[in-house]
């Protein structure tokens, strides 16, 4: 049987493997190193969480990427902003973790993106009653995340209250982050990135301005 | 077979021909994305898919799943079977990882940085940064109540647990308290009613507020849940019967503690007994300090 390359769809852009940027040297200990950050991201909402300095497709966090290398793979389908979408970045994904990229952010287990995206927070898998964790988590390029600020953040992880300063958010953040918390079993998960930088904010977090 | 492969491997030897800790990568990576969602819906039980182990379902495979995701090369281990660090589950689950991850070990409460336990709490306070990985039975605290997954699902959605105060009221209406004394049910952040696996009630008021991070694995029903630190774990009571643990006339025999939990052993056929700690680790700590003669 042959195949006929021509008349095949390209949906996605060709496979480079020209300038390709690197994943992990060690992907079994740096997988884990990163994956116990996020754990430690979610489960202590607002404490600032690093990762190494390592090669980045441009555009892109450090701190996103090393999560996508962590914890994407054939069975995790992803959603990218179209300001974030470079053939680079697609290109070091679809080699490195082998995910689907969708074009539906209801349809993503991830999601990477800037804080200015359409729509709000519903846009994504919210998860069902019945099954909460079938909801999407995002990945928030911000500008800048400091473990002292204007935000008060309470809730589970949390002993009291701690304060951050997310910067490079627009207005409407607050309420989108309010409406999430209501809408608990379900809801959004989030974890923000600046640079090496990584913060979670899980849909448990009762967030004050 | 040559007598290069049947030499014996110590403890401290790593085995080679594994990936680290066992698991292959992708299963790791399955089970971590489970657990970043079982953090962030404290209490909800997440599917996974539960690899077989090398040991029979039951003696802690959804444990050391859990264990084989969450650890790394620097990472210092701890396993307690009711308590102890010397019994055949914790020495057989201690030695797989060291041998498969090649991970250091430890009996001492605060030096390990990831614990797997079997049905206890450390008496020694817990500190930010440690995990403890439980070994988990039955996941459904709702599960000898109402059989069927759809609907114990629709009653953890509506926060339907009428049934569990009715089963605990049943307790009460036969011997006058709740005589629940074990994988007693306790609701997390005020909304899942979750089952904290078989550890004596004496454990519960530990979950609350611990600043340790609390994993849950079930292998056989294949379910992760999780308590973040610093979460709100209420044990489930009446008014009028307000939720307490067991205490002892005894003390140890051998530390004198008079406030941990306590094992009966009988010491012969004339009805001798005596009452020791169920955590080792804290009975040598006291026994090393001295902390028996201050009580003597």
């Amino acid at each position: 049987m042959t195949t006929n390359k021509e008349s095949r769809p390209s949906v996605t852009p060709p496979l480079s493997l020209a300038g390709l940027c690197a994943g992990f040297d060690d992907p079994v200990q740096q997988s884990q190193q990163v994956f116990r950050r996020a754990l430690t991201a979610l489960s202590e909402p607002g404490t600032l969480q690093t990762v190494p300095v390592s090669d980045t497709p441009t555009g892109i966090n450090t701190a996103s990427y090393q999560l996508c290398l962590a914890l994407l793979d054939a069975e995790t389908p992803l959603w990218i902003a179209p300001p974030l979408r470079t053939d680079a970045l697609v290109s070091a994904l679809r080699f490195h973790c082998g995910c689907r990229i969708v074009d539906t952010p209801g349809l993503a287990e991830f999601a990477l993106t800037l804080p200015d995206f359409d729509g709000d927070l519903t846009r994504f898998a919210q998860g069902s009653h019945e099954y909460p964790d079938r909801s999407t988590t995002l990945i928030v390029q911000v500008e800048s995340l400091e473990s002292a600020g204007d935000w008060t953040l309470s809730g589970p992880g949390i002993e009291g209250v701690r304060k951050v300063r997310i910067a490079g958010l627009d207005p409407r953040w607050p309420g989108m982050l309010a409406d999430n918390r209501r809408r608990f079993p379900c809801g959004v998960d989030l974890l923000f990135t600046a640079g090496t930088g990584l913060m979670g904010l899980p849909r448990t977090t009762r967030v004050e301005v | 077979m040559t007598t290069a492969s049947l030499k014996q491997t110590t403890d401290t030897q790593a085995e080679n021909g594994y990936n680290f800790a066992y698991l292959d990568e992708q299963t790791k990576r399955m089970i971590r994305r489970c657990l970043l969602k079982a953090v962030a819906v404290p209490g909800y039980q997440v599917p996974f898919g539960g690899r077989e182990m090398p040991l029979p379902y039951g003696w802690g495979t959804g444990g050391m799943q859990v264990t084989a995701t969450v650890i790394g090369e620097n990472d210092v281990l701890k396993v307690i079977d009711q308590g102890a660090d010397d019994t055949t589950n914790a020495v057989s689950i201690r030695r797989f990882f060291a041998r498969t991850a090649g991970v250091a070990t430890t009996e001492s409460t605060p030096e390990a940085s990831v614990i797997q336990t079997r049905h206890r709490i450390p008496e020694t306070p817990l500190t930010r940064g440690q995990i403890l990985v439980y070994q988990v039975p039955i996941p459904e605290p709702l599960r000898f109540i109402e059989p069927r997954e759809t609907e114990t699902r629709k009653m953890h959605a509506l926060q339907e647990y009428g049934v569990m105060h009715v089963k605990l009221y049943e307790d009460i209406a036969r011997f006058g308290h709740i005589a629940t004394t074990y994988a007693y049910p306790v609701k997390v952040n005020g909304h899942y009613v979750m089952d904290p696996s078989p550890i004596p009630k004496f454990d519960n008021p530990k979950m609350h507020g611990s600043p340790a991070l609390q994993l849950f694995g079930a292998g056989r029903e294949k379910r992760i849940y999780a308590i973040p630190p610093f979460t709100r774990v209420e044990s489930l009571d009446f008014e009028d019967h307000p939720f307490e643990i067991q205490g002892w006339d005894q003390t140890c025999e051998f530390c004198g503690s008079d406030h941990s939990f306590l094992d009966e052993v009988v010491t012969d056929d004339e009805g001798g007994r005596i009452f020791i700690c169920s955590d080792t680790d804290y009975c040598n700590q006291r026994l090393n300090t001295g902390a028996s003669m201050e009580v003597v």
